[in-house]
């Protein structure tokens, strides 16, 4: 099946947050307590209970102040580190369309996908299980949209086939953010200003210590346990034990300085 | 000179086994955690979140049971001299057949750089699980960083802890006795530990 992913032109977001709502409609997520902070940006970072959320910045370039949108959410990593540091196998899983979706009764609450993220995105419940952007797999299953997307009413948010949007945009003349980093990305930015300006890092990565702890350390782990294991074991047959016969009188001790 | 000598009091002995059946704990647990291949054995402690709280209720028997096995050796263990240094040039006899003799302690170079390593890895699996397990109060760069250095030194744990029991096990035969009942041979200290053994009243 074809990769699927998003694609957000946040040129075209105007803030309505119709997203935010819509994603809470059809997963059943209950509304928070929310204070003013002077921002519309409300709450002010992804909850568990708020898989997608519009950010709200304000910035100026060349003395103009600038108000700038962007739907933050999971960003489906065709290498996810969630996925990466996941010890219960299939609490994180690659759906066919290859979104990531996650299993709350399979997940443990070790932790670890809060920090393999490369974007912090995952949240826990109260009871300690994983909740994120799952991109609606019960709806892409079925052929529908995401709820997100479905109602998102001016096309800054669309759903479809990953090279086709890819493509799509690149014959507008617009380019998308981090398109092959993390073997591509499952939601594809189209962002009006440097991704430094929308907090996200200009060339996403697993994080330096994740890459070492899964890619480095853990397989030189086995070398290590059998390389020890192979040197007792060799030791033993070829040197031999040290061995205290009962009638050796010939240790002297030896003469040392103390 | 009696025939027997005692090596370790019983309340080293005691400690001992408890950081023993601890480790092992918090071995299996900590492979289900790192390894896919190895999530099943969280299924031994009743599942995953039982094994991590086995992973950490072990982790407090074992810190308390090294750190008091250090301190109780604390002044041999950091005494190092001219003996000690031959004996590691020497590679402490084990690399041949042929019959050393360096005098040596109650423990030999060996045994003291064991010692410290334990202590030190002892820590810094200490502080690098507080970290893990209390992730919420931390950055994520901290949890992130001290996840990775978790791994590696459990791997050096684990390859210690291989080479440990090879050498006190059937590596070298009787030294078991000296921390299962206490007591070893005279000529086993004569042997691997001259100058305790001098110490202890033996020729």
């Amino acid at each position: 099946m074809a990769r699927k992913a998003f694609l957000i032109d946040t040129t075209r977001c105007t803030a309505c947050r119709g997203c935010q709502v819509a994603c809470k409609q059809w997963n059943n997520i209950p509304a928070e307590g929310t204070v003013n902070r002077g921002s519309y940006e409300n709450p002010p970072q992804l909850t568990p209970q708020t898989y997608n959320q519009i950010r709200f910045i304000e910035t100026e370039k060349s003395g103009d102040l600038r108000w700038l949108f962007m739907n933050k959410r999971c960003l489906h990593c065709g290498d996810a580190g969630c996925m990466k540091v996941c010890p219960s196998a299939g609490a994180l899983y690659r759906t066919p369309e290859g979104l990531v979706g996650f299993d709350a009764a399979k997940c443990i609450g070790c932790n670890y996908c809060i920090n393999g993220c490369p974007f912090d995105v995952p949240r826990y419940t109260e009871d300690k299980k994983v909740t994120k952007c799952h991109g609606c797999i019960d709806r892409v299953s079925n052929g529908l949209a995401p709820a997100c997307v479905k109602t998102c009413p001016t096309g800054c948010l669309q759903f479809g086939d990953r090279d086709k949007l890819i493509s799509a945009a690149k014959e507008k003349g617009k380019s998308v953010y981090a398109e092959k980093d993390l073997d591509g990305l499952g939601v594809l930015y189209i962002l009006d200003d440097t991704p430094g300006t929308y907090e996200l890092p200009a060339k996403p990565a697993i994080p330096a210590s994740i890459f070492l702890w899964k890619d480095v350390i853990k397989p030189l782990g086995i070398l290590g346990f059998w390389g020890a294991v192979g040197t007792a074991l060799l030791h033993y047959v070829t040197v031999g034990p040290k061995k205290v016969e009962e009638d050796d009188d010939s240790y002297t001790g030896g003469k040392g300085d103390a | 000179m009696p025939k027997y000598i005692v090596r370790h009091n019983a309340a080293e002995r005691v400690m001992h086994w408890t950081l023993v059946v601890s480790f092992f704990i918090l071995v299996l647990t900590g492979l289900g955690l790192y390894a896919h291949a190895f999530f099943g054995y969280l299924n031994f402690f009743g599942g995953a979140e039982q094994g991590m709280l086995f992973h950490r209720w072990a982790s407090i028997l074992f810190i308390i049971s090294s750190v008091f096995l250090f301190l109780s050796n604390m002044k041999e263990t950091l005494t190092f001299d001219a003996d000690d240094a031959a004996w590691l040039k020497a590679g402490g006899g084990y690399l041949s057949r042929e019959k050393k003799e360096i005098p040596q302690g109650k423990f030999n170079a060996g045994q003291k750089l064991f010692a410290v390593f334990a202590i030190l890895a002892t820590v810094v699996m200490a502080v690098s699980g507080f970290v893990i397990w209390f992730a919420d109060s931390f950055g994520r760069a901290l949890v992130q960083f001290s996840l990775m250095i978790h791994a590696l030194f459990f791997i050096f744990f684990v390859m210690a802890a291989i080479v440990h029991i090879y050498l006190a096990s059937i590596g070298n035969p009787g030294t078991s006795a000296g921390m299962l009942w206490g007591q070893v041979t005279s000529g086993w200290a004569k042997k691997h530990s001259s100058k305790w053994y001098k110490a202890m009243g033996g020729k």
